[in-house]
């Protein structure tokens, strides 16, 4: 080898530089990091409800803080969270500033109703059969819950299934404060 | 116990990959020339074990041994005999062993057909596919056994995923592996010549045909997979800049890259360490590719179940791949200087340096965009998703260029022409395209991309029209036969570019499907009760009913869809939403009517429990089954291009170097010595 030319650098430079974003990337999850939507608005929608047939329209709960939980009945990890689900509606029912639906994820009616039906039931779901919503909000799979302020922006996404501590953690630290602030301040 | 018997062969196919690495290594260390003949009886036994390895499982998919893990995972005792066979690749360890059979299948064919005329090639070819075929052996025994058994065994099988019971599914990914794998061929050989200092234009003219092989294995089998998620996805779309599309659309873009380069250095002598970089570019890929794929690194569609060992193995072995290959380059190809200069930037070798430039920004594009969300993540920035707009913006532009270079390369005079020359080759063609344009305006093509794509491809088509024109007048005259026949004649005399230009008029076909249909796309979606009705463009499509039906391994709603133009019934569309019983997976399988070129394309991706019902989506894809039409074109040039008649021109010892260093020439002599004794 006679000389060093800047190509040999480039190369060797550049394959390491992948082997150490390979390497780095092994130890991640891809699902795992918080998406760009969160302090976006979170995207509307209209979509039927699970039993009504009646659209369930996100932009006509501007001022209300909402959650949104997505979940499937093939989902193993929804049927751990789904009695904190129900628990946390119940700790809101008085509460006329707070709204809970879930999204039912590319599942058969059919199977979800059954699946209520089996482990009980207290707020609404809309059908997303399609995946069409759980794309607009970037869903990786479920379940994820979304909490959205009173302006309509996203504020928080977990990522997983809602229970022990998540779940007191939801209630104090993310829903609570979303709660005490006007619709109107920033 | 035949499964045993496969795992037991497959444990020996490992032992014998060992000895194909070491004995051409002692081999050229004692220069003695029976180690390579050992190494090449090692090639050949690896080949029989693993395709006993492969049959076993076979037989277990056959006979529905559930007892068997991998089997229990990837089939049923329910599905029909085609899928139970493509359920050795429905899973990722039965597809790493169908991967490291070919690769054992191309090394032998490599090893038996190359023996007598590239001798000095062959021991390093034995060594570096051995040490490719021992990589994923340890994989395969050590981390992703297929022949595992499971106790207490299922009393069935989990069944093949759904979404992979479908015919273009059992082919594509063979395909795919198919054109991967063939790829380590030129690289065994870009590697040989680095090793043994034969750095001329030989190793290319070995190797082009099985690069061209590859290539058309990767391109048929790109194309099944885009067939494959428009009907079965029932996206609507064929190409969705997924990961694992992109990871073998990046292998597709360096060898077809390479094709091209590799010409300008028989013809001239150039871009010699430019085409010893793409040979081992071209593999490095689809190894990063493979990495990609089954590390889990990457959130992608078809992604297989992440496992970080699994992942740590194939990295090691990436490293390990590339730093050999990329390493040698550095420090052998320093003795490689181009003799020959650049005479003119208006001439046939500079546009193929500009042709390769744009394949490598392609290349950078999507390369790019596949791996940042990657990036982000481990730079801790925040999570982005890259999608198709990105890509549409960048490689719209960049294709663009590379098909009005097809109009271009192949004409232009090599070394250098003059003005007059450019005149009379281009001018005409330029003024066709530049005067159809008001003309495709008019006929109701206004946007802007499609309007220039369309008259870059009718600068292209009246180029090939004209040159084709000249050609088969020519050949006429001399051969007195009429001008039909004398393109045929035209393509005995030099098979190699009219075989390229048949490709070239597939890729044009291709985007000509794909401007329309991605472009003049209608689409709808609504809820539809039977008796319903609903207009889409000029055709009017009425949900005739609804009910159930039932299949072997699954049940599900049916939809009848007349479908009507200007008052006239035209087609009946029945669209199906499967829910297949032993997975619980729903699938929803697309109704499509064939029309004017183009497709109407139904489905009903949700049913009412009580089917009174359906949410219906209706597209209508102008022209969709040119992309298609393209593609097997370019296969069919592909293949006119491998069964050419070679033209025997005997240059042997000539062509040697002179640098050949004196180890590999005495070992090429007992390589010889020693395949004549074993003809005997």
């Amino acid at each position: 080898m006679k000389s060093i030319s800047a190509w040999h650098i480039f190369l060797l430079l550049g394959l390491f530089g992948l082997f150490f974003i390979f390497y780095q990337g092994l130890w991640g999850d891809p699902s795992a990091l918080p998406p760009v939507i969160i302090k976006e608005p979170a995207p509307d929608f209209s979509a039927p409800e699970l039993y009504e047939k009646e659209n369930i329209v996100l932009s006509e709960h501007l001022g209300k803080v909402v959650v949104l939980n997505f979940w499937a009945s093939w989902c193993q990890e929804c049927k751990l969270e789904h009695k904190f689900l129900l628990a946390l509606n119940k700790h809101y029912e008085d509460n006329t500033d707070f709204v809970m639906y879930g999204v039912n994820y590319q599942d058969e009616d059919r199977l979800a109703k059954a699946y209520l039906k089996q482990y009980g039931n207290n707020f609404e779901h809309v059908v997303d059969l399609k995946g069409k919503i759980s794309i607009d909000y970037g869903v990786y799979g479920v379940p994820e819950t979304f909490v959205i302020d009173k302006k309509g922006v996203i504020r928080h996404k977990h990522i997983g299934p809602i229970m022990g501590d998540v779940y007191s953690d939801i209630i104090k630290t993310k829903i609570d404060p979303l709660l005490a602030e006007g619709a109107t301040s920033s | 116990m035949t499964v045993e018997l496969g795992h037991f062969a497959v444990v020996i196919a490992l032992v014998l990959s060992v000895v194909g690495i070491s004995t051409p290594m002692i081999g050229l260390k004692s220069r003695n020339g029976t180690w390579v003949v050992v190494g090449r009886r090692a090639v050949i036994a690896a080949f029989v074990m693993l395709t006993i390895g492969m049959a076993t499982l076979f037989y277990a998919y056959l006979t529905e041994d559930y007892t068997v893990k991998y089997v229990a995972a990837t089939s049923n005792s329910k599905l029909p005999i085609f899928y139970k066979i493509a359920g050795l690749w429905g899973g990722h360890e039965g597809s790493l062993l169908l991967w490291a059979w070919i690769l054992s299948l191309y090394c032998m064919l490599a090893v038996i057909i190359h023996w007598k005329s590239q001798p000095v090639v062959m021991p390093y070819l034995i060594m570096i596919e051995s040490i490719i075929l021992c990589g994923f052996l340890l994989l395969i025994l050590f981390l992703s056994n297929p022949f595992e058994r499971n106790f207490p065994a299922p009393l069935d099988g989990r069944d093949l995923n759904p979404l992979l019971q479908d015919p273009a599914m059992v082919v594509h990914p063979p395909l795919l592996y198919v054109g991967y794998v063939g790829l380590s061929i030129p690289f065994a050989f870009a590697m040989a010549a680095l090793f043994s200092g034969r750095l001329g234009e030989e190793w290319i003219k070995a190797t082009q045909r099985w690069t061209v092989f590859s290539w058309m294995a990767l391109t048929l089998g790109i194309g099944m997979g885009g067939f494959w998620a428009y009907y079965e996805l029932g996206w609507g779309g064929y190409w969705g800049w997924d990961p694992v599309e992109n990871a073998a659309f990046m292998p597709w873009l360096v060898t077809t890259a390479f094709l091209h380069s590799t010409m300008v250095q028989e013809k001239r002598k150039m871009f010699k360490v430019w085409n010893l970089f793409l040979s081992i570019l071209a593999f490095s890929l689809s190894l990063i590719g493979m990495f990609l794929v089954r590390s889990g690194v990457l959130s992608s569609v078809h992604s297989f179940a992440a496992d970080p060992g699994r992942g740590i193995f194939i990295l090691g072995f990436l490293v390990f791949m590339l730093l050999l290959s990329f390493g040698t380059l550095i420090l052998r190809s320093g003795k490689l200087r181009s003799t020959v200069k650049l005479e003119s930037m208006v001439s046939r070798e500079s546009i193929f340096l500009v042709n390769n430039l744009f394949f490598l920004v392609a290349l950078a594009t999507v390369f790019v965009g596949t791996l940042y969300p990657l990036l982000m993540e481990v730079l801790e920035l925040q999570k982005v998703s890259v999608g198709a707009p990105y890509y549409n913006a960048v490689f719209m532009p960049v294709a663009l260029g590379l098909i009005f270079l097809m109009g271009v390369g192949p004409y232009i005079p090599w070394r250098k022409s003059t003005p007059t020359n450019i005149k009379k080759l281009f001018v005409r063609p330029l003024l066709i395209a530049v005067g159809a344009l008001p003309l495709i305006y008019i006929f109701g093509v206004q946007k802007p991309y499609a309007l220039a794509g369309l008259s870059v491809v009718i600068f292209v088509l009246s180029m090939i029209t004209m040159d084709f024109n000249k050609v088969a007048t020519f050949w006429a005259k001399r051969q007195k036969v009429n001008r039909g026949q004398g393109l045929v004649e035209a393509y005995k005399s030099n098979p190699r570019r009219i075989s390229g230009i048949i490709i070239h008029l597939g890729v044009i076909i291709l985007v000509i499907g794909v401007i329309f249909s991605s472009m003049y796309q209608a689409e709808k979606i609504l809820i539809m009760k039977p008796g319903e009705e609903v207009t889409i463009k000029s055709f009017r499509f009425r949900m005739a009913s609804l009910y159930s039906v039932e299949g072997i391994n699954w049940g599900g709603k049916e939809a009848l869809f007349d479908v009507y133009e200007g008052g006239e019934i035209i087609a009946q569309m029945n669209p199906q939403k499967r829910f297949y019983t032993v997975s619980q997976t729903p699938t929803t399988e697309t109704a499509i009517y064939q029309l004017r070129m183009g497709h109407l394309f139904v489905t009903i991706p949700e049913v009412a429990p009580d089917g009174t019902w359906a949410r219906v989506r209706i597209l209508h894809n102008p022209l969709v089954t040119w992309v298609w039409a393209g593609g097997v074109l370019m296969a069919i040039g592909a293949f006119m291009n491998i069964l050419r008649k070679t033209r025997r021109k005997r240059s042997p010892a000539s062509e040697s170097t002179g640098m050949l260093p004196e180890v590999t020439q005495k070992v090429a002599a007992d390589v010889t010595a020693g395949a004549v004794q074993q003809t005997r």
